[in-house]
């Protein structure tokens, strides 16, 4: 193919437009750079396009991948061909993962930057420092809250650290499922909070929260009650009018320059033509699996191994949050109905078990929350039999009495689970596509373990009569988080990005999704994410973009 | 090319009473639906029969114009470009799976049973079901034990899946699936479960459809939900 056109040069590129593009779009366009902004997904209208339609949204690929066209492989050994699977299928449109996520933005704890000065060495895994601390991000993870809106409690989670200011919207009446669980944990001591929503249940910055369907996960919200980009940060960028959006365009490269900065990108357009956009800034937010398999797309003869990849770290120590949990049965004939299809998927959890406690034989902790257990056709009950009366009578018996409580698996990176290309897999667009390569670590399947079971004595607690626990045997992505492929350090050999998402190596080259967590933390990212883009956006907007340069030191 | 944004709506809402055929021959309908009748049996509640899940399955097969219903339900999503190539090979694959997957059940029962699938009683269509799935009939769900289970993707693809698989999964989509899809007739999957559903698509989308009497009923302090609250100092504005 050859480049059919060549518009006109710009400040910023943007490429993907979802939680963390979406940020930088928004903090770039409002500094007053000109900004273009590419996803390869569509430009929906969520008022339009989105209902509670169970069959499109969570059976067919509505907004999910559609796997013919984006395929992803997995191998669990170093030595195994990998195989087809829609590993962590992160969602493709504009606003990305935001228009169907369930919005859990917990705070990370200031021990989430500091994993390798709090743990040393761990076997097996490589543990980092983070080139920052939570209090360098405290200011941009109020500023998240409050423009992008989310609701919650301030003071209602015991272990928070600082926070500056509360949330701008209370959260949402607890579930029947929620009540439960709120009761048991305060019969153990727990303390159970309204985990932060990424939704307003109030009038914020002119949005109307209508929505009470519970059509929620995975779903399309028609009404202002979802912080989602497409509807927030893409109408701010779009105010400025420094910003465009170029949908249905995919990125397929990212250009050098003879002096070693990036030039721009060249994307093929809704029509299948080959374009190429130059820039004096580009930056990548296409989330952590896709952003580093489009540096290694990237390849030049100063970088054969990939885009800023001097330390050959780009694509290693991907961490992924694997959704563990276990469901609770009830007694139709005895107790109250819980109606699990109910809510906006969360509805109360905990941090109680966050902080390192040696004696559970393992390192780290995670998230815990009770939540909802979908709709009927996929209603989340692992073991509903697959045909005949029993599935029958277990849907008849369990679907309005069953709960279920999980937990973001905080699970460490180790150098040797890793994204790179396939070596004979390709996408739609004749592009070799990601490979993972992944072998949990023993302390993800203790933490996992540990945690499951505990959350099986809270439904005890909570008056379920059976228990059906989810451990760790493989990842599969199901939480969608992705991060670590391009690890963000204050050492070039040591991690692909400085401190403001910077390729070491490429100095207006930017990436600002996860992909430069160098540990996975074990709260859900967004959150941390989108404040990490805005910090690394302001950095670009105030100080790259007029010459200068900063370094951050961490004081001791 | 029509961008994803701007497809056209094509068709009406399915008529879940249609005789018509699209996909299946006769027969083929005639065993799908002897098929959908033992994975979700009728007993003192509807089945798959009653809810018309082979009208969901036939019309799904059909091509690419039942795959996404319009958001407010009036109609089917006209799809183009990459997206329609896509299930165009999809629904190529799917349809020849059931077609031989059809072909096969009917072979395995002659085999089994000593006649065809849709001629056999129940008992004897079970143990064909029980053959081809290569597992015996699951049992009933019990209270007072424990079965781990380890991890899966959420969402639920049928892209690849084998014959009985998907027939299963089609069958729970015809049955619960929104109404205008063809099956779940009447809402009568909906009823049957206890999920009191929205009465159209659309209703979702402009706040007629609230599930709020659904959580947790009457008044209710925080303080009492998350006693913190009491003694924790930083509390919101305007909370
Ligand atoms: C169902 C679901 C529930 C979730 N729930 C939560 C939750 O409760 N809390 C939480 O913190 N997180 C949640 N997540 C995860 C969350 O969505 C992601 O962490 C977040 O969206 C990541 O942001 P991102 O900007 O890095 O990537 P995305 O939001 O995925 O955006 C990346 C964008 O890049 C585009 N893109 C990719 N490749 C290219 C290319 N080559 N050219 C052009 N564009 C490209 C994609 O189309 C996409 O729109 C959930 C995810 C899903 C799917």
């Amino acid at each position: 193919m050859s480049i059919t056109r060549k518009p006109e040069p710009v400040d910023a590129i943007v490429v993907g437009l979802g939680a963390n593009g979406g940020t930088a779009a928004k903090v770039l366009s409002e500094a007053g750079l000109k900004t273009v902004g590419f996803d390869r997904g569509p430009w929906l209208r969520a008022h339009e396009h989105y209902s509670g339609d169970e069959l499109k949204f969570v059976n067919r690929d509505y907004m999910w991948p559609d796997p013919k066209m984006f395929p992803r492989t997995i191998r669990y050994d170093e030595n195994a061909e990998a195989e087809r699977f829609p590993f962590s299928p992160t969602p493709q449109m504009v606003g990305g993962g935001t228009n169907h996520w369930a919005g859990w933005v917990p705070r990370p704890r200031e021990s989430d930057f500091m994993m390798r000065s709090l743990h040393g060495d761990v076997d097996g895994a490589s543990l980092a420092d983070w080139p920052f601390r939570y209090e360098h991000l405290e200011p941009y993870l109020t500023k998240v809250e409050w423009a992008f809106g989310i609701s919650g409690i301030a003071g209602a989670d015991k272990y928070e650290p600082y926070r500056s200011k509360g949330y701008p919207s209370p959260p949402l009446r607890p579930t029947r499922y929620g009540k439960r669980f709120y009761d048991a944990c305060n019969k153990m001591g727990i303390n159970a909070f309204p985990i932060p929503h990424a939704m307003v249940t109030n009038n914020h910055n002119g949005r109307e929260p209508f929505n009470q369907t519970s059509f929620w996960n995975q779903y399309g919200d028609p009404s202002g009650a979802r912080s989602n980009i497409l509807t927030t940060f893409i109408p701010d960028a779009l105010a400025t009018g420094n910003f465009e959006v170029r949908a249905e365009s995919f990125v397929r490269e990212v250009k050098l320059g003879k002096d070693g900065k990036a030039t721009g990108v060249i994307y093929i357009d809704a029509e299948g033509n080959e374009v190429e956009q130059d820039a004096k800034v580009v930056v990548l937010a296409l989330g952590a699996i896709e952003s580093s398999r489009l540096m290694m797309l990237s390849k030049s003869s100063q970088f054969p191994d990939g885009l800023a990849n001097g330390s050959g770290l780009l694509g290693k120590n991907a961490t992924f949050h694997e959704y563990l949990f276990a469901v609770g049965l009830f007694d139709k004939d005895i107790d109250e109905p819980l109606n699990g299809w109910t809510g906006n998927y969360i509805s109360g959890g905990s941090l109680e078990f966050y902080e390192t406690d040696e004696n559970r034989g393992h390192i780290g902790g995670c998230i815990i929350s009770a939540s909802q257990t979908c709709h009927p056709v996929n209603w989340v009950f692992p073991g509903r039999p697959s045909w005949g009366d029993a599935l029958k009578d277990a849907d008849r018996n369990y679907f309005n009495y069953a709960m279920k409580i999980g937990l973001i698996l905080h699970d460490l990176p180790v150098e040797s689970n890793r994204v790179d290309l396939d070596p004979t897999v390709k996408d739609a667009f004749g592009l070799p596509v990601a490979r993972i390569t992944h072998r949990p670590h023993s302390n993800d399947v203790a933490m996992g373990k540990w945690q499951v079971d505990k959350n099986m004595e809270i439904l005890e607690a909570a008056g379920a009569r059976k228990t059906v626990p989810v451990y760790l045997d493989k990842m599969t992505g199901n939480t969608c988080h992705q991060h670590g492929t391009a690890r963000m350090g204050t050492d070039p050999a040591k991690s692909v990005l400085n401190e403001w998402g910077q390729a070491h190596e490429v100095e207006n080259l930017f990436v600002v999704d996860g992909s430069g967590f160098p540990t996975a933390t074990g709260v859900n990212p967004t959150l941390t994410m989108m404040a990490n883009a805005w910090r690394c956006s302001d950095y670009i907007a105030d100080v790259y973009s007029k010459g200068r340069k900063e370094r951050l030191v961490i004081a001791n | 090319m029509t961008l994803k944004a701007d497809w056209p709506v094509i068709n009406g809402p399915v008529d879940p009473d249609s005789e018509e055929r699209l996909f299946f021959t006769e027969h083929e309908w005639e065993t799908v639906e002897a098929a959908t009748a033992r994975i979700i049996p009728t007993d003192q509640d509807p089945g798959a029969r009653e809810a018309r899940v082979v009208v969901f399955i036939d019309r799904y097969l059909s091509g690419i114009d039942y795959v996404y219903a319009a958001a407010d339900g009036s109609g089917f999503l006209k799809m183009s470009g990459r997206y329609a190539d896509a299930w165009r090979a999809r629904m190529a694959d799917m349809q020849r799976t059931y077609r031989e997957g059809l072909r096969n059940l009917d072979d395995v029962s002659v085999l089994e049973q000593g006649g065809i699938f849709k001629e056999l009683s129940e008992e004897g269509q079970d143990r064909v079901l029980e053959v081809i799935s290569g597992a015996p009939k699951p049992d009933k769900v019990t209270l007072g034990t424990k079965e781990a289970v380890t991890t899966f993707l959420q969402g639920s693809f049928d892209e690849g899946l084998e014959f009985f698989p998907a027939l299963c999964l089609h069958t729970k989509q015809g049955f619960y699936g929104d109404p205008v899809y063809g099956g779940n007739k009447e809402q009568m999957g909906w009823k049957f479960i206890g999920f009191p559903g929205p009465k159209s698509l659309k209703d979702t989308m402009d706040g007629t459809y609230s599930t709020h009497e659904y959580f947790m009923e009457g008044e209710f302090d925080w303080e009492d939900l998350v006693p913190q609250l009491k003694v924790s100092t930083f509390r919101d504005a305007e909370a």
